[in-house]
């Protein structure tokens, strides 16, 4: 494989503030035509149905004007960025390539050797390659299917055509559109009803082998009375080649179904993070979204629960760090589609050296949804005064008997709680980081303990400033 | 039946049947979700002649001249809502704009009365085009202060009009950014100026009534409020129908309260609204604060099939502070769209706003708002709540109280909004006082606006608006007016 292509990355608003010109290697041809489409497709030897898919979106994507709201997204050059990789390429780069100072907040991190390359892209992880292998086993016994998206499009093709787009039909907006044209990777989980899968299912270690992708495409299916915990990510910067993410993430709650969905996105700073993520909750059925976001260089995500099934449950915790040129444009949405359906929105955000975390937020009850209960909580903290935060909820009732409340507070970290600390002996930083790390327990509190821990351990050194 | 030429004469510039009306200087009613695209249905033609028309019937001086030109191309390049946060919620499919002819000649009745009511420091009246009553005090006309007409000041006080100018121009009392603003700028066919010297604390208030409802008429007018260092005034603005609500072409109120509080000002301002229902209401009300100042704003609106308003809160001097509160009672099918901006400039100053709204049948209420707090703005303390009772199953509510921060040394910031039905364990606890049902949740609706209520400053007009809102109450599911004894 020749060098081809030399990029370089804009380092100036890196939160990790490298230096060097990154070189990388590929020899895929960048801009998105209709042949890019049916390239994809024709290497994947997918069947006629997503061919056409890919192309109803590409079309859209042409159609769909760029959003005017949200971040700044005038940057992004569709024309400079690499739809597909072919999985024996991926590897191609090496250790060298990695910026020092993304190889420093490894070691500040404490993440292991191995692991380590995998998150910089340029190796597979070989231990959780052994796990992922034990959990494999134990999971089919229970007959949950727990696969790359492309694999299971060969292998369950009727659970995966009647639910595909189901829920993000590609039309839903721009980069869904994009998304939909050129997906590539993603997570596939089905789980058979009634079962109960006792361990989290954790993304992290099924795809060691093949990297993660821009545009991967996440379809979780949790049938009738079934229950699953999904986490994906981790608190380590996820260095990408390229600088547009758009991931399309599709969860369906069947009645009574129980699915907790997890994900920690630290993207490097470069990267523009741009995804559609949303679950439709059926009867009884209860969706919760624990959403962490710090990194990236602009995130827009809003989780979205559509509760379309009497008594259906929605708990969305959402949690934003922007720090130095980071702009954060997060939220969630709860739709309320039927009767006797609930939600709550935890929205926490912090804002520092220059950075901004904006909440935009959806709750909406539509005619015929009777009996609703719904509550949205904002809080955002600022660190200093070159940072931003803002706050958009939009809260649309249209029935009479719903009870909603909504509360969102803006301030600063308390100088009498900063005094009080170290009056016990802490520096100003200890006493400013504990502060930080308790307004964010609330979604800490909701991670896997190894995550807590590791996710505690990224918020000291963000306050610490280590991270460059 | 009308004596002024129509604002748009453009043979064959407007589409069919709408030549010569409102439909021209205003969107004609488009689908909300088009509301950006619809500026172009401005037609400048005829409303170039409207404004030249206007200024020549009040002889006025070439810089409000200006004044209008600029502010006509502003209000034909603007999208219905500049502000992308908001423009999902800009309906105007009520309103029929190609029925309106709004007025262009204005001014004094030919009889005027001078009647001054009891515990009012000022009045005015304005009966659809014609101001038909004027009166002062003898202490507030020998103190300075001025009720009048545009005209009438500019042609009387050049002392006034050059101050008059210095604060408008450049649409310094109104958002560069409001199509609706800018339109009542460009066309405004009755300005009213009101303004309290420096040092002149008023006692009562001063009252502007205005009636409107010929149908297939309206007025855009401007009220330009002033308060010197250190003055003190209250003004209560009745929004009342003309005649008697008659079945036919729709009516139309466009007006402003343009106010600049000098520091140490203080005003207390109060306003209700209850048109008859073929009436619709476009309201911009824009204050300028500077240090020290006070404002305090209690608005009302029950009447009217479309009621827009936008607030703009400029707090800019240093201490200065505001205090809003604004209730919306819907039936029918009424839209109440409220706007609030509250921008924070100024080091410690503060805002506290409260918007409450009860809709019954199928009206809706869409409060929307934002606090801005600059980097400038140490200090800060600002609350902004959005609260809503639907009490039927089709009214519906949208909030959105939005928050933008740049500054983290506030003392506060934080907003707060809730939805709900009539809370049943207070129904309970009236009922159980031997209050009938009914009765007991018209209490609690009460209770909920009575806040807005209390801040009226003239008690007679405390009690109307009381009996307005009891007037919204379906008469036929109100039992016993007395609870037992």
């Amino acid at each position: 494989m020749a060098l081809t292509q030399r990029q370089i990355v804009d380092n100036d608003r890196s939160k990790f503030d490298f230096k060097d010109e990154l070189v990388y290697l590929h020899e895929a041809k960048r801009g998105l035509t209709r042949e890019t489409v049916e390239e994809i497709s024709a290497l994947k030897g997918e069947p006629d149905w997503m061919l056409q898919f890919r192309l109803r979106a590409y079309a859209h994507f042409l159609k769909r004007p760029m959003p005017t709201w949200g971040g700044h997204l005038g940057d992004i050059d569709f024309d400079r960025i690499v739809y597909y990789r072919k999985p024996s390429e991926r590897e191609e780069r090496s250790w060298d390539d990695v910026p020092d100072k993304i190889k420093e907040t490894f070691e500040r991190l404490g993440i292991p050797e191995a692991e380590r390359m995998f998150l910089a892209g340029v190796g597979a992880q070989y231990d959780s390659e052994v796990v992922y292998h034990s959990v494999k086993e134990e999971l089919s016994k229970l007959g949950v299917v727990f696969m790359g998206t492309d694999q299971a499009l060969k292998e369950y093709p009727q659970i995966f055509e009647e639910h595909f787009g189901t829920v993000i039909p590609p039309e839903d907006n721009k980069f869904a559109a994009l998304n939909s044209a050129v997906w590539s990777g993603g997570s596939f989980v089905y789980v058979p009803p009634g079962v109960d899968v006792p361990l989290p299912l954790q993304a992290y270690f099924r795809i060691n082998a093949e990297s993660t992708g821009q545009f991967e495409r996440t379809l979780i299916v949790v049938d009738k009375g079934a229950k699953v915990h999904y986490i994906e990510g981790c608190s380590a910067p996820i260095y990408a080649a390229d600088s547009l993410h758009a991931a399309v993430v599709e969860v369906i709650a069947l009645p009574g179904a129980k699915v907790r969905y997890t994900t920690i996105q630290n993207w490097s700073n470069d990267v523009y993070n741009l995804v559609t993520k949303r679950a439709h909750a059926h009867e009884d059925s209860t969706v919760e979204w624990i959403d962490a976001n710090t990194g990236s260089r602009l995130t827009m995500k809003y989780p979205a629960i559509y509760l379309r099934g009497r008594g259906a449950t929605a708990d969305i915790i959402s949690v934003a760090v922007a720090g130095k040129g980071q702009h954060q444009d997060t939220g969630a949405k709860a739709v309320h589609l039927a009767p006797d359906t609930k939600s709550r929105i935890v929205s926490k955000s912090v804002s520092k050296d220059g950075g901004r975390a904006t909440y935009r937020g959806h709750l909406k009850v539509a005619p015929g949804a009777t009996n609703v209960v719904a509550s949205v909580r904002c809080d955002a903290l600022m660190l200093d005064d070159q940072s931003r935060s803002d706050t958009y909820p939009y809260i649309d009732i249209q029935e009479d008997d719903t009870t909603m409340s909504h509360e969102a507070t803006v301030g600063r970290i308390s100088e009498d709680q900063v005094f009080y600390l170290m009056s016990r002996g802490l520096s100003e930083n200890e006493a400013q980081n504990l502060i930080v790390q308790g307004f964010l327990e609330v979604f800490t509190k909701e991670l896997p303990m190894e995550y807590a821990v590791e996710f505690n351990r990224l918020v000291k050194l963000e306050m610490e400033g280590a991270l460059g | 039946m009308s004596d002024a030429p129509r604002i748009a004469t453009a043979g064959g510039a407007g589409p069919a049947g709408r030549s010569g009306r409102l439909a021209e200087i205003a969107p004609s009613a488009p689908p909300a979700r088009q509301a950006r695209a619809s500026s172009s249905l401005l037609l400048r033609e005829g409303s170039q002649q409207a404004i030249e028309r206007l200024s020549e019937l009040q002889t006025e001086p070439d810089w409000l001249r200006a004044e209008r030109r600029e502010a006509l191309q502003l209000a034909g390049d603007l999208p219905l809502e500049a502000n992308p946060l908001f423009t999902s919620y800009v309906d105007l499919r009520a309103a029929r704009f190609d029925e309106i002819d709004p007025y262009l000649e204005t001014g004094d009745a030919a009889q005027m009365s001078d009647v001054l009511p009891e515990g009012a420091e000022g009045l005015l009246v304005v009966s659809d085009d014609r101001v038909v009553a004027r009166a002062l005090s003898p202490a507030a006309q020998s103190a300075g202060v001025v009720l009048d007409t545009l005209p009438n000041v500019l042609r009387e006080r050049a002392d006034l009009a050059a101050h008059v100018r210095a604060l408008v121009e450049g649409s310094a009392t109104l958002p560069q950014n409001d199509k609706f603003a800018q339109v009542a700028r460009a066309l405004s066919a009755l300005g009213l100026v009101v303004h309290v010297p420096a040092g002149v604390r008023l006692e009562q208030p001063i009252v502007i009534r205005w009636a409107v409802g010929q149908p297939g008429r309206g007025l855009i007018s401007r009220t330009l409020i002033s308060l010197g260092e250190g003055a003190a005034a209250s003004i209560l603005e009745e929004q009342l129908p003309s005649v008697s609500p008659a079945a036919g072409a729709q009516s139309l109120w466009w007006g402003t309260s343009e106010v600049v509080l000098a520091r140490g000002a203080s005003l207390d301002f109060a306003a209700q609204q209850d048109f008859a229902q073929d009436t619709l209401a476009f309201v911009n009300r824009h204050a300028t604060l500077g240090q020290e100042a006070q404002l305090r704003w209690a608005l009302a609106s029950v009447g009217g099939q479309l009621h827009k308003s936008r607030i703009d809160n400029q707090l800019v001097g240093r201490g200065s502070g505001v205090n809003q509160v604004e209730i919306g009672f819907g039936g029918g099918s009424q839209l109440f769209d409220l706007t609030s901006y509250t921008r924070h400039i100024g080091e410690d100053t503060s805002g506290d706003l409260l918007s409450k709204g009860v809709f019954l049948d199928r009206s809706r209420g869409y409060f929307k708002g934002l606090i801005d707090i600059e980097r400038s703005a140490r200090g800060t303390d600002s609350f902004l709540g959005e609260f809503a009772m639907l009490l039927t199953k089709k009214a519906r509510s949208v909030t959105i109280p939005s928050l933008e921060i740049d500054q983290p040394d506030v003392r506060r910031a934080s907003h707060s909004s809730s939805v709900g039905p009539i809370d049943e364990t207070q129904v309970f606890y009236l009922m159980s006082r031997g209050l009938p049902r009914e009765l007991a949740r018209k209490f609690i609706v009460m209770g909920f606006l009575e806040p807005v209520v209390a801040r009226i400053p003239l008690a007679e007009a405390q009690d109307r608006l009381r009996e307005l809102l009891e007037q919204k109450w379906p008469a036929d599911s109100t039992v016993a007016t007395e609870p037992a004894a």
